[in-house]
């Protein structure tokens, strides 16, 4: 057969060596499984760092494998969290979500042979690699040196972020297949798009500071001076806004951030509750206004995160609405799941389970952070253990939820392989229960500790169970951590088992990633393109014999039910 | 035969009011399609649609202008909150580079009014003007680095000098790689590759302009910003 092209784009499959055959492989796919293998390997690095933080916090003299032969300053100590936070934020909750699973998906689900641009996905996938190395080097190097190799690690990461930003973009806008119209996209591939706009636009921002920090570094400029500097200047100069500026552009960015963690999160969720509600989305359309909306408002938050450090007066009182204005959106969303899993006849598997729990997460999140959009309750509890707990539950934990939840929906096209499911469920539970138990009491710590600051010695007698609490939330690490060595097991496992799938659509899905082989051949596979006639969540169609209909199926070949 | 023409990308954008995108239209040879059930329906791959490049460059403008926005807002807030600002007493040679900037993007248009007509010959010279012009520009910035240097004024020493070295600097980065296009643009050979010259160099006089306006914006602002 002759394709469209002489066969000149179809590299078929892999020659060469290593280096050319997976290293410098542009193809979508194994750009895409190199980012959920950085993720994996960060998230437990990262897992190890706050092990180690809660074990110092409630033996303070205990020993740790490695770390006691490193310098013990508290400088040292301040880099934990950094690289702690670094590690987490970028390589596993920015990466993770879009540009592992997105990377993989995006061109499947929409029909497309490869991203917009193959050699700049490869950049930004090397981009992120380097990145990482130097944010590890940095916790091992001098603190002032390591600040700088952190500060253009960043940088690296951001560069690479904004290329696939815009490579997200351009994929979804243009390389869709015929007939995938915008309402028929799934709601993972809006929540791509949406998340790619807003990535574009605040990474930018966060690189110009420091592009700004590093010129402070390396050409003693004072864009952002530090506090030390300041107190040695004469005092007619105004010195007291100079570090605002610093945490304006910062929050721009990291208000912005938790939305760019969370956008793809809700993007899986809603699609994983409709396949296995058998329903369509409730109020599909909606639910992409809403994805838009997050978006949207989420880039216009930042001021939220300084009430505490003297901003315009007014200003509290218009960030609050709009943070207050959040909840919207987020309700149309839950409200949408919740409605999708009415009666409906669901199929409670370990993906589903993930997807539930991230609901449960994000709720509880979300509802001490309705608290925080209080301009009164947050100037007290900011930087408390309220806040800590706040957001590791919502952005954390909850897009966690959702990463595992699309690891076991879409590990069949990833591997070609299903994940044990009696072990999912067990880790599901005991990470569940570990969280909770980890982080609800780290709420009431931020509470108490905040009020017995206000009232003085009355709450003394609760003020005792801070102890017992802090231990108990390490404890409750431990359990979690003990999960997560089961789902390792599970993963691996089944990956060394040579147990493949057999079907080829395993989860009875709509979307068009399931029409191709699993996993999809590797290469620009597929000379013929696909066609979509529906939208991607057809599911108990009336009059129809089966319960869900394909996009690609087209109208006269749906099998009518007698 | 029908089935071979690529549609017009308009349609995928609209939704299909008939209900099935591309209706009951066969591809074009069933010969080997049997096997596939509902896949016989599946076109031929087309050839990534060019428009993805124009996309890409609006998408990567925006991105641009955040980056230097995030400066210019840094600008004014320090500006506004610091007493002892020394204003940067600017070179005049940055009035000539200007013009000369306003000048290139001129000649650009031109350039491709030349290639739209056919007139190659006359592209390419024009084309070359504009990437001399572009060049001229960087190396007068530099020129205006030098003035500056010689009067003692350098990166560090106050807050309005490292707001013009960053921001001229910045933006000369960003402009060299505005000459590497039009380079690119006016050797390449563009018969075997996925656009055509025209779109290509469409494309890169958007970022030709963009560039131009940017230096425009933030001329105006250390101006104003005395």
């Amino acid at each position: 057969m002759v394709t469209y092209d002489g066969g000149a784009n179809q590299p078929g499959a892999p020659r060469g060596g290593f280096v050319s055959r997976y290293l410098l492989r542009s193809d979508h796919k194994i750009i895409g499984l190199g980012h959920l293998w950085l993720a994996l390997f960060s998230v437990f690095l990262g897992m190890g760092m706050s092990l180690v933080m809660r074990i110092h916090l409630v033996w303070p003299g205990a020993h740790i494998l490695f770390f006691s032969t490193l310098a013990d300053t508290s400088e040292r100590y301040a880099t934990l969290p950094l690289l702690h936070g670094s590690l987490m934020i970028f390589f596993v909750l920015t990466a993770a979500p879009q540009l592992g699973f997105g990377n993989y998906l995006l061109p499947l689900q929409i029909g497309a042979r490869e991203m917009a641009f193959p050699a700049l996905n490869l950049f930004s996938f090397w981009g992120s690699v380097i990145s990482l190395v130097g944010m590890t080097a940095a916790f091992l190097a001098a603190p002032q040196d390591g600040v700088t190799i952190w500060i253009i690690s960043i940088s690296i990461f951001l560069a690479s972020a904004l290329c696939s930003a815009i490579n997200f973009s351009v994929t979804a806008i243009d390389m869709r297949a015929k007939g995938m119209t915008l309402p028929r996209l799934p709601l993972t591939v809006w929540a791509w798009l949406v998340n790619a706009i807003l990535g574009m636009l605040i990474f930018s921002i966060l690189l110009a500071a420091c592009a700004g920090l590093l010129s402070d570094r390396f050409f003693d400029t004072h864009f952002f001076p530090a506090a030390s500097f300041l107190a040695s200047q004469p005092s007619n100069i105004a010195a007291d806004p100079l570090p605002a500026l610093w945490q304006r552009l910062f929050w721009f960015f990291a208000q912005a951030e938790v939305y760019v963690a969370m956008l793809p999160c809700f993007g899986f969720v809603s699609h994983l509750i409709a396949t296995f509600s058998r329903k369509p989305v409730w109020r599909e359309r909606l639910v992409v206004l809403a994805l838009c909306a997050v978006g949207l408002v989420g880039f216009c938050v930042w001021g939220q995160h300084m009430f505490s450090s003297g901003l315009n007066p007014f200003s509290p009182l218009v960030f609050s609405v709009l943070a207050a204005s959040l909840g919207v959106p987020a309700a149309i969303l839950v409200v949408s799941w919740l409605a999708t899993l009415w009666k409906a006849r669901i199929q409670l598997n370990t993906s589903l389970l993930f997807a539930l729990g991230f609901v449960s997460l994000f709720l509880s999140g979300g509802i001490s952070g309705i608290f925080l959009a209080r301009h009164g309750i947050a100037s007290g509890a900011v930087s408390e253990d309220f806040v800590a707990g706040h957001f590791h539950l919502v952005m954390g934990v909850a897009a966690t939820f959702a990463i595992l939840a699309a690891l076991f929906f879409w590990f069949p096209t990833l591997f070609g392989r299903r994940l044990n499911e009696s072990l999912g469920r067990t880790h599901f539970w005991l990470t569940f229960a570990g969280v909770y138990c980890v982080f609800m009491p780290m709420h009431w710590m931020g509470l108490v500790s905040q009020s017995a600051k206000n009232a003085g010695a009355k709450l003394s007698f609760i003020a005792a169970w801070i102890g017992p609490a802090r231990s108990f939330i390490t404890a409750g690490i431990l359990v979690t951590i003990f999960a997560q060595g089961i789902f390792l097991f599970n993963f691996l496992w089944t990956l060394l088992r040579r147990e493949r799938v057999e079907e080829g659509n395993p989860w009875r899905a709509t979307t068009l990633e399931w029409t191709e082989a699993s996993p999809p051949p590797p290469g620009e596979h597929g000379n013929r393109e696909p066609a979509v006639y529906r939208g991607a969540y057809e599911f108990g169609v009336p009059g129809v014999s089966d319960d869900f209909i394909p996009q690609h199926v087209a109208p006269d070949r749906v099998a009518k039910a007698n | 035969m029908p089935g071979t023409i690529a549609p017009p990308d308009i349609e995928l954008i609209l939704e299909d009011s008939r209900g099935g995108g591309g209706g009951g239209e066969r591809p074009p040879d069933g010969g080997d399609d049997g096997d596939h059930g509902d896949f016989d329906r599946q076109r031929r791959r087309r050839p990534a649609s060019p428009r993805r490049f124009s996309t890409a460059m609006a998408i990567a403008i925006v991105s641009i202008l955040m980056f230097f926005m995030a400066l210019a807002s840094a600008f004014l807030v320090l500006h506004h909150s610091s007493h002892v600002w020394v204003a940067v007493q600017l070179p005049r040679i940055l009035w000539v580079n200007t013009a000369v900037l306003v000048g290139s993007s001129f000649m650009l248009e031109r350039a491709r009014v030349r290639l739209s007509l056919g007139d190659d010959r006359g592209f390419r010279k024009l084309w070359l003007v504009t990437t001399v012009m572009g060049f001229l520009f960087v190396a007068g910035q530099l020129v205006a680095w030098r003035q500056l240097a010689r009067q003692g004024v350098f990166i560090a020493s106050n807050q309005a000098s490292s707001f013009f070295y960053i921001f001229t600097g910045a933006h000369g980065v960003h402009l060299l790689g505005g000459v590497v296009a039009l380079l690119f643009v006016g050797v390449r050979n563009f018969e075997k590759s996925q656009i055509s010259r025209p779109l290509a160099a469409e494309i890169t006089s958007y970022y030709w302009h963009f560039m131009d306006g940017l230096w425009i914006f933030l001329f105006a602002l250390l101006y104003l910003g005395k």
